[in-house]
Parts: structure tokens; sequence; C-alpha cells
């Protein structure tokens, strides 16, 4: 019996003291601490230049680099910040998140390691357009900052379609009818790629599907069966039919060899240089980009936004800590040494963009550069506003439906409609209340 | 004579005097005593501390806040993942287990019958595949996966597949994992097998084999009914070992940019439920209800091939 009752007790003061915690506002933390100047960064492989550059500018300011995994729907970050909360220490005091997404729970009231960064940012934040700082905007605060606008615009190899005859399309259904025409007359070419955690930003996000349209922490609106989803998805399940889409994703390895075959695809604006240029060495002088496509249906012109970095900033720290982190904050954002010598997309702060494209210019990678150009900084003008990051990764339930089903030679359909109800479930089981 | 001598000496001991007994007592007290308790400390700190602990959180509500009755575990069995990663384990053991049992039998009853330099050498050549660590052994295999640069690229070929996302795709995934477990530990299961083939006497063999018995029947009369026992510890381990797995999966799905769930197993799941929902009295409920089904399916096998019934 006492032993009984010594289990019992001890259930209770376990109970009890896991009940002693409680969730923090929002702001500096109690027990934000200072370092006396030195600085953690944790960063993935292509924002180490960006770490390099500012302790070149600021050699006075330690800086301790942490590297971190870059794959996009990787989710063992998360799992570090519970840790760190739990220990109630070990934070870094800035960071890159690998993916967007990463901003909702950084932000959530459990996590809330994200600091609002307008009481000290303002000026910083005034500087971006609208459309793209929109998504760092949660309930009211500004707790990241973009490192790269990353509208979708779209590329098409001019060379190619001047040699074929083809006009470059303007909308979504002349997409569509190229493509078929393309695959009829040039099989073996390819329109697009499906298979990434990006591809539902591409399309879905393009076309206005609600699938991450939150109202509050705990409230989203995901409807597939929209009318702006079902346009979407019969396209693509036209285009995936006639085979002119690859159920690859653009990280694939297999895309290097793909991507060489591609003729013209929505996508962001870091597609250039990085996709083009680097991955799939794409000779210069090939590559445009136009203006985004749009659906003949809708009133204005409308574009998604794929990747385009978030930076985050710890609320665990006071004093020269945080001053010598919100310098670091300025710089990465709005430094032309990080942001025009070396970042490869376009600067989401407003001012360095004409540098960033002149530096472009210069390197002649893509054909008629002017319009390319163009076509980026009036992409960042019209990016949809009603998309948000949220705790479940619409990308990564894309990636085990949409991808494996296609490659194993499943319908479209078949695989829409498992995507559509996991993506559903998967919000409800982060707590979500989903309405359609 | 011994005995005599050996009895003799006890009777002295006993009619000697009553606290010697007892000292003598104490001491072998002592000496398990001190050769039990690092066993039980690392029990304590690795087993029964966590699980205890796993129940009381698993016993909270969801907010961490008091007392919640059963309401974790009715949040795990009611997720829609639930049972898939119960299936997906299952199918892992189906192919993985008999593989397993019956190519560990095999080569442990060849290398046995093996002559002796022969046997010894084959027996650690089965051995080295598992001598290899955990994430080495992945690493080995995300070559053998992946068609272009696979030395077994032909049968990838002969599937029709060209790329790591189309051999690693979730249809194919039972098999993998099963292949990579098979291959990884085998081989330690030779050797123990070995290890129960050496203690059958002699004398039992002989008398088999005077008795008529041919080869054959010796394997399977006296040599596999005697080492039993092994095949029960066998079956134990790797089926707790299954419902544990969690490495494989979780890599294969980040090698692969997200093409497999990263809800494949109930461990995966628990983790799941920790680390990105932040549901941690619903992640101790996926835990406990994963020792229960570990516990249950270890009490089975134990029951069924009399595992301890020879101890005395």
């Amino acid at each position: 019996m006492s032993r009984f009752r010594m289990a019992v007790a001890l259930v209770t003061i376990c109970l009890v003291a896991g009940g002693c915690k409680t969730a923090e506002g929002t702001g500096t933390a109690q027990d934000a601490t200072d370092s006396g100047g030195r600085i953690t960064v944790w960063v993935d492989p292509p924002r180490v230049p960006a770490v390099n550059a500012f302790q070149k500018a600021f050699p006075d300011i330690p800086v301790e680099v942490n590297t971190i995994n870059g794959n996009v729907g990787s989710t063992e970050l998360q799992q570090k910040f519970v840790l760190f909360n739990q220990a109630e220490k070990g934070w870094p005091d800035a960071i890159f998140f690998p993916s967007n997404d990463d901003i909702a729970w950084a932000s959530s009231s459990k996590i809330n390691y994200a600091r609002d960064l307008s009481p000290d940012l303002g000026d910083i934040l005034a500087g971006y357009p609208a459309g793209v700082i929109e998504q760092c905007k949660i309930e009211g605060q500004f707790r990241c900052l973009r490192n790269d606008a990353a509208p979708d615009v779209f590329w098409y190899d001019q060379v190619l379609l001047a040699e074929w005859g083809y006009e470059p399309p303007t909308t979504w259904e002349q997409y569509e009818s190229l493509s078929l025409r393309i695959a009829a007359e040039h099989p073996g070419h390819i329109t697009g790629f499906v298979g990434d955690a990006y591809a539902p930003d591409r399309y879905l996000w393009a076309s206005g599907c609600p699938t991450n349209d939150t109202a509050s922490e705990k409230q989203v609106r995901i409807n597939l069966a929209d009318e702006r989803c079902v346009r979407v998805r019969q396209l693509l399940d036209r285009l995936l039919s006639a085979g002119v889409l690859s159920s690859t994703g653009i990280f694939s390895p297999d895309a290097a060899e793909l991507g060489r075959r591609l003729v013209m695809s929505p996508g962001a604006v870091w597609w250039g240089n990085f996709l083009f240029r680097d991955t799939w060495k794409v000779p210069a002088g090939r590559i445009t980009a136009a203006k985004p496509l749009r659906w003949t249906s809708d009133p204005t012109p409308m574009t998604s936004s794929e990747g385009g970095g978030l930076w985050g900033f710890s609320r665990h720290i006071k004093g020269v800590q945080l001053e010598n982190t919100l310098t670091f904050a300025r710089f990465v954002a709005s430094d032309p040494r990080w942001q025009v010598d070396l970042s490869v997309g376009l600067p989401g702060y407003k001012p360095l963009q004409k540098p960033w494209l002149a530096k472009q210019r210069e390197a002649r990678y893509l054909a008629d550069f002017e319009h390319a150009a163009e076509a980026f900084v009036y992409a960042t003008t019209i990016v949809r506003p009603d998309r948000d990051y949220t705790r479940y990764n619409t990308g990564t339930v894309w990636t085990h439906t949409i991808t494996p089903a296609l490659t194993s030679g499943k319908s479209f359909t078949t695989a829409w409609r498992t995507f559509s109800d996991r993506l559903t479930r998967e919000a409800r089981s982060f707590g979500y209340t989903v309405e359609s | 004579m011994t005995q005599q001598v050996l009895v003799r000496h006890r009777s002295r001991t006993r009619a000697s005097s009553a606290p010697a007994v007892r000292r003598v007592r104490a001491r072998k007290g002592h000496a398990a005593a001190v050769l039990v308790a690092p066993y039980v400390l690392l029990l304590l700190v690795g087993g029964l501390i966590p699980t205890g602990y796993a129940v009381v959180k698993s016993l909270q509500n969801e907010a961490e806040t008091g007392f919640g009755g059963l309401s974790s575990y009715q949040r795990v069995a009611g997720d829609f993942r639930f049972v898939e990663t119960f299936a997906n384990v299952a199918l892992v053991l189906c192919v993985w287990m008999p593989l397993l049992l019956t190519a560990a039998v095999v080569l442990a009853l060849l290398v046995d019958a093996s002559p002796r330099r022969f046997g010894a050498s084959m027996r650690f050549v089965y051995y080295l595949p598992g001598a290899f660590a955990g994430i080495a052994n992945f690493m080995l295999w995300l070559f053998l996966l992946n068609p272009g640069q696979s030395p077994v690229d032909f049968l990838w070929h002969g599937f029709g597949y060209t790329s790591l996302n189309e051999v690693a795709q979730p249809g194919n995934l039972p098999f993998i994992i099963a292949a990579m477990l098979f291959f990884q530990g085998t081989g330690t299961w030779v050797v123990v097998l070995c290890g129960g083939l050496n203690g059958i006497p002699d004398e039992l063999l002989e008398a088999a084999k005077m008795d008529g018995a041919t080869a054959w029947g010796v394997v399977w009369s006296v040599k596999i009914p005697m080492i039993r026992p092994w095949l029960g510890y066998m079956t134990l381990l790797n089926l707790a070992y299954g419902f544990q797995l969690f490495l494989e999966p979780q890599v294969l799905g980040q090698v692969t940019h997200g093409l497999i769930s990263p809800q494949w197993t109930p461990n995966q799941l628990s983790f799941t439920y920790a680390y990105q929902i932040l549901d941690t009295p619903a992640a101790a409920a996926m835990s406990v209800i994963l020792l229960l089904v570990t516990l249950g399916l270890g009490l089975l096998v134990v029951h069924r091939s009399r595992l301890f019934q020879d101890e005395r």
C-alpha cells in the first residue's frame, strides 16, 4: 500500500511540476541574457558567405557560425528549439530558416523564439515591397526578414522557342496549349517540374488555391475543391498525361539532365542563377524571364513566391548581444556587400534591387536581360497575400503523396485526392481548425 | 570420492558455527549485489525511469497543465497515420523475419557442418556486414539503391528504374528496409546460432547417428530443436528492433527530398508528436503503446519458443 501511495505522490508531483510551465508573452523574454558581444548564427550552406561577409565588415563582433541542414522540408530544426526551450538556453541569436514554414513554429506561442522586429528595425522593414514582407507579418508583428524576393516569373528558353517558331505564353491557358504542342511536336522536352516541395507554391499558390490561408494561430482555410484549385489541378493533369511535365523535383539529382531539356516553366527569380546557370549548366544567352503567367479569368495578374529565405532573430537576448545581432540583421537584409555582391537571389530589400540587377546585367547570363529584370521587379509587387506559412508543411505533404504516386505510375487525380485528404488531416493533427 | 569430501566439508562447516554461515551468505549476497548493481543502475536510468516518466507524461492533458486521463491515447490512436505506421512495420517484419530466420539457421548449420578452418572463415565473412555501424551501413545502401552509382544497377534497370526516387518509392520501402536489416543483422545471428550448435553434446549426435538418423534427420530432429531457445531469443530481439524502426525511413525520406512520409513508422509518429506538433503527452502515449505491443509480442514469443523452460 505504501508503495502505491508513493507512486501516486510521484505522479501528482510530476503532473503539478509539468503544470508550472506557462507560455511567455511576445517581445523580449523575461529571461533575456547578454553575452557581452559574441553572437551565434545558424545558416544553411548557401548562406555561409553572408556570415563571412559580415565578419569581414564587422571584425570587432565575434561570431560563432553553425551550419545547419538546408534541405527544404527537413524537420529536425524544430526539435532543437523544443530542447532549447526546455533547457532555457542554447538558442541561436540569428538564424536562416531552411524552410519558410519554419517561421510558423518559431513565432508560435509554444516555441516563441522569433522576436518582433518592428521596434528596432522599422526603417529596414519599410524598405521591403509589401508583397515581399507580407508573410513575416504574423498577428500584427514582423517576426522575420526576407533574404531574397522570390516571386515566380515565367522562365523560357528564348533561343529554342524562336527556333521552333513559338511565341512565349502570357497566360496559364496559353502555357497549357503550348506545352501540349511541344509534347506533340518535340517529344522529350519538358515544360515544368512537379515533384519538389515548392511545386504547390509554384502552381497552387499562383492560382490562389486555398491551402494555407490562416485566420489565426489555430484556424486555417483549406479547400481543394475551390474553383481556383480545380483549374490548376485540371491543367496539371492534362500536362502530366501528355508527358510534358516531369514528376521529378527541381532539387533531385536527376533534374540536372532534365533541366537542360526544360523549354519553359513558371519558377522563382532565383531559378536563373541557382538552377539554370549553376545546377543545370544551361549555356549563357538562352534563358530569359517574362512576367508571371496570368489566369484569363482573374481580374488582376497575381503570382506566388517560392522560398526566398527568411531570417529570424532571438527574443532571448539583450544588451550588447542584442545590438550586435541587430547589426547582423541589418547587414544580411540591406548591405550590398552580401545582398548585391554575393547573393544569388533578387534582394527583398527594394533599394538594393537596382544595384543587384546592374550586377546581373554585367554577368551577361540571361538573354534579353532588360525584359527579365522588368519581370522580376514587377513580380515582387503582385504576390498573392492570402497565403501564410503554417505549422504543417504543404510542400512535404505534396512530396510524399503526389510525387511517389506519379513515380509509380498512378493517375494525378488519385494522387490529388490523397494529397487533399492528407493535407486537411495533417493540419488538424497540428491543432488547426480547418474551414473550407 | 570428491563428493564424500564435499559432504564432510559441508557438515563440518554447518557444525562449526551459525554466524560463520551467515557471514558467508552475507558475503555472497554482497558479491551478487556488486555484480548486479551496474545493471540495475543502467536499467533504472535507461529503462524504468524513462518508462515511468512516459506513462506519467501520457496521462497529462494536451496543455500539460494537469491530469488528462487517457485523452492523449485517444489523440494518437485517432491519428490518421496510427494504423498505417503499424501496417508499415508489419510489412517490413513479414518480409524480413522469415528471411532472417531461414538464412541464419541455414548458414549456421552449414558453418557448423563445414570443416573447421573453412567454417570459421565463413563465419567471419558472414559477420562482416554486421560490423559496419548503422549509419555507415546506411550510406553504403544509398550507393546500392541509386541506379546511377549502384554496382547492382542491372537489377534496378531490370525493374525499369532509372533514379533513386523510383527505387525508393514508398511501395518498395518494406523490401528495401528488410534488405538493409537482413544484410546488417544476419551475420551476427549466424555467429550466435553457431554458439548454440556448438553447445550440443557430441554424444547426443552420435547417439542419433547410431539410431540410424540421416544427416537431414540429425538436423531436423536434433539440432534445430536443441537451438530452439536461441531462435526464440533471436525472434524476440528482432521483433523489438523492428517495431522501433526510425533511422532508415527517416534518413531515406531526407535523401529523397521528402518522398517518404515523415511518419512512416510508429516511432516516427511519436517523434512528430514530440517535436513538430509539440504534443508531448501524445508522444509519450505513442511510446507506451509501442512498449505494450512489443511486450505483448515478446511474451508470446517467450511462451511459444519455451525460451526459459529449460532454466532451473
